[in-house]
């Protein structure tokens, strides 16, 4: 698809600078806001390739993100073992229940297939918040700090590499997906199963594999997310607003682009922020002014820009060279 | 090469097909004619895959695939293409054939090369770039079968692959058909298009209320009174006088 070809130029020099924002800023709100768009892009690319290379849109995948939280944190505040084990263990766990989900996918479509990844982080979420005697409850574990990559008590600059990190070879399971005889396969079934199947492709098969893969991704970054954070509460690490995030960044964003889900990440999250700061109760008297601008500005999004800005780009660039012919 | 020993489907109370054995040939163009809702195309649905047999045996190549999903029955050499065409909308009509390539061509680079080549022989080849979805109904008739012809099948099953087709569509596809056949690939043909049907098959079974009712050479088929009854009409007698 040579229509790609530019927005991997706009990768490379968006992860290029970002790359460099450490050489130059050394300021902690700045970084912080880096590192979190950072990892809220690299979830949203997890979640893409479910909901976007594979089709499977989830609204449940807080589950895998909370799974890699509790594994690492449990790991450290309860075990004493390095968050690695913990990331792990996380990983294991999310390949269990994504094929469980990847199953479900072959049972159910569309919509009972998204309510039933609901239910599923629902459920989690109950148990984290019941069992206290394991979990703490819905009191949450905060994850102590420990100086050292082992342990991942890094400072600012490092958080910033090591979560470029994590987008880059997210990035990079994107362009995969895009080039790859399993990414075109996976495309086909995307489109349509049974002509998938006529041509050879075990579409079955490879949902779960792809669903698998994405909540692992996902378990991943909930691991860095907690360490990073340093505090895993329930109610928020199994939250439904955390699935619609991972889904909006990448709708928003362009949903089945490796790009997209950055883009909506570093949109979103910068948007929330700035809203945040500006309209916030202390200033305008009206404490959810902010929320009620963020919703207005998602719904505008959505209405004249439904393809997402992946999409709103190559719109423009296609009137461009017709204007220039 | 094909086989079908007393295949039987049944949805609830409603047997689709009922006991029908037939045999193909290698190098042979079987048609299958019938009324509407006479299992033609559940007939298809068991041979590729798609639907389990509640009797009888499918055997292809002397191996018994009933029940065998459609992907490993494609990798066997036999595929097929849908009635309602299933295109993969959003992709080119070169990655639509190109997913079919992969089948045998794990490169991608590979398959696109082959992708082009079965391109062209289905005068696609101006479509290339176009998305699958963009493509007018002819054409995308012709993806089918050029999506199908890509996983390099042996036994190929057209699903009314003319219906809805303009004349000179009509004659392209049949020219194609003619082509295929004569370079030695296997084919069965459902179609309604009796005129098309009489100059392309060597043989056409009549499916009624599914079964069989009716197995021949096309000049012996049109003079069957129990075609004639179910099927044909008078008319067409009349027309053929």
């Amino acid at each position: 698809m040579p229509a790609l070809a530019p927005g991997r130029w706009v990768a490379v020099a968006l992860f290029g600078i970002v790359a460099l924002v450490p050489a130059g800023v050394r300021d902690a709100y700045l970084l912080d806001s880096v590192i979190l768009i950072l990892l809220w892009g690299a979830l949203s690319a997890a979640w893409n390739v479910a909901g976007g290379y594979a089709g499977q849109v989830s609204l449940g995948h807080a589950a895998f993100f909370g799974i890699g939280a509790y594994s690492a944190a449990l790991m450290t505040a309860r075990f004493q073992q390095s968050p690695w084990l913990g990331l792990m263990l996380g990983v294991a766990l999310s390949i269990v229940a994504g094929g469980v989900i990847g199953y479900l996918s072959n049972r159910l479509r569309g919509p009972y297939f998204a309510l039933s990844t609901i239910a599923f982080s629902q459920v989690l979420l109950i148990v984290a918040s019941r069992w206290r005697g394991f979990t703490a409850g819905s009191e949450g574990i905060p994850v102590p700090f420990r100086p050292g990559f082992w342990t991942l008590g890094l400072g600012h600059v490092a958080w910033v590499y090591l979560a470029l990190g994590v987008a880059v070879l997210y990035y990079g399971v994107a362009i995969w997906l895009e080039t790859s005889r399993v990414g075109y396969q996976l495309a086909g079934v995307r489109e349509d199963e049974d002509a998938a199947e006529a041509l050879g492709i075990a579409s079955r098969r490879l949902k779960v594999y792809a669903v698998t893969l994405s909540a692992a991704m996902t378990s991943v970054v909930g691991t860095f997310w907690a360490q990073y954070v340093g505090f895993v509460d329930p109610f928020y690490v199994f939250s439904i607003d955390l699935s619609v995030r991972f889904a909006l960044n990448t709708i928003i964003g362009g949903i089945g682009t490796g790009l997209g889900p950055f883009l909506g990440s570093l949109l979103i999250t910068s948007l929330e922020t700035y809203l945040r700061a500006t309209f916030s109760g202390m200033k305008t008297g009206f404490a959810g002014i902010y929320l009620v601008i963020y919703g207005t500005a998602l719904i505008l999004v959505v209405r004249f820009v439904p393809e997402g800005l992946t999409g709103l780009a190559a719109r423009l660039r296609v009137r461009s060279s017709r204007a220039h012919a | 090469m094909l086989t079908l020993e007393r295949v039987t489907k049944r949805f609830g109370g409603l047997t689709a097909v009922r006991d029908v054995s037939l045999e193909v040939r290698e190098g042979d163009l079987l048609g299958i004619i019938g009324p509407n809702g006479a299992g033609k195309t559940t007939l298809f649905n068991v041979i590729s895959g798609y639907y389990r047999p509640d009797a009888g045996r499918v055997l292809l190549a002397g191996r018994d695939v009933g029940g065998e999903p459609p992907h490993v029955i494609c990798r066997l050499g036999l595929t097929r293409t849908f009635q309602i065409v299933k295109p993969f909308g959003n992709l080119s009509v070169l990655d639509n054939v190109m997913i079919g390539a992969l089948t045998h061509l794990p490169r991608v680079a590979a398959a696109r090369d082959e992708a082009r080549r079965v391109i062209d022989t289905c005068g696609l080849g101006p479509y290339a770039a176009a998305r699958a979805r963009a493509l007018p109904v002819g054409l995308r008739k012709r993806l089918e079968v050029a999506r199908a012809l890509a996983t390099r099948p042996r036994l190929l099953l057209l699903d009314e692959v003319m219906a809805g087709l303009n004349p000179t569509e009509l004659g392209g596809i049949v020219a194609l058909i003619r082509r295929l056949h004569a370079e030695g690939l296997t084919l069965i043909v459902i179609e309604h298009i009796m005129a098309a049907m009489m100059r392309l098959a060597r043989r056409i079974v009549v499916l009624h209320h599914g079964e069989t009712i009716a197995e021949g050479r096309p000049d012996e088929i049109t003079r069957d009174p129990r075609v004639i009854d179910a099927y044909l009409g008078e008319e067409f007698v009349l027309a053929e006088a």
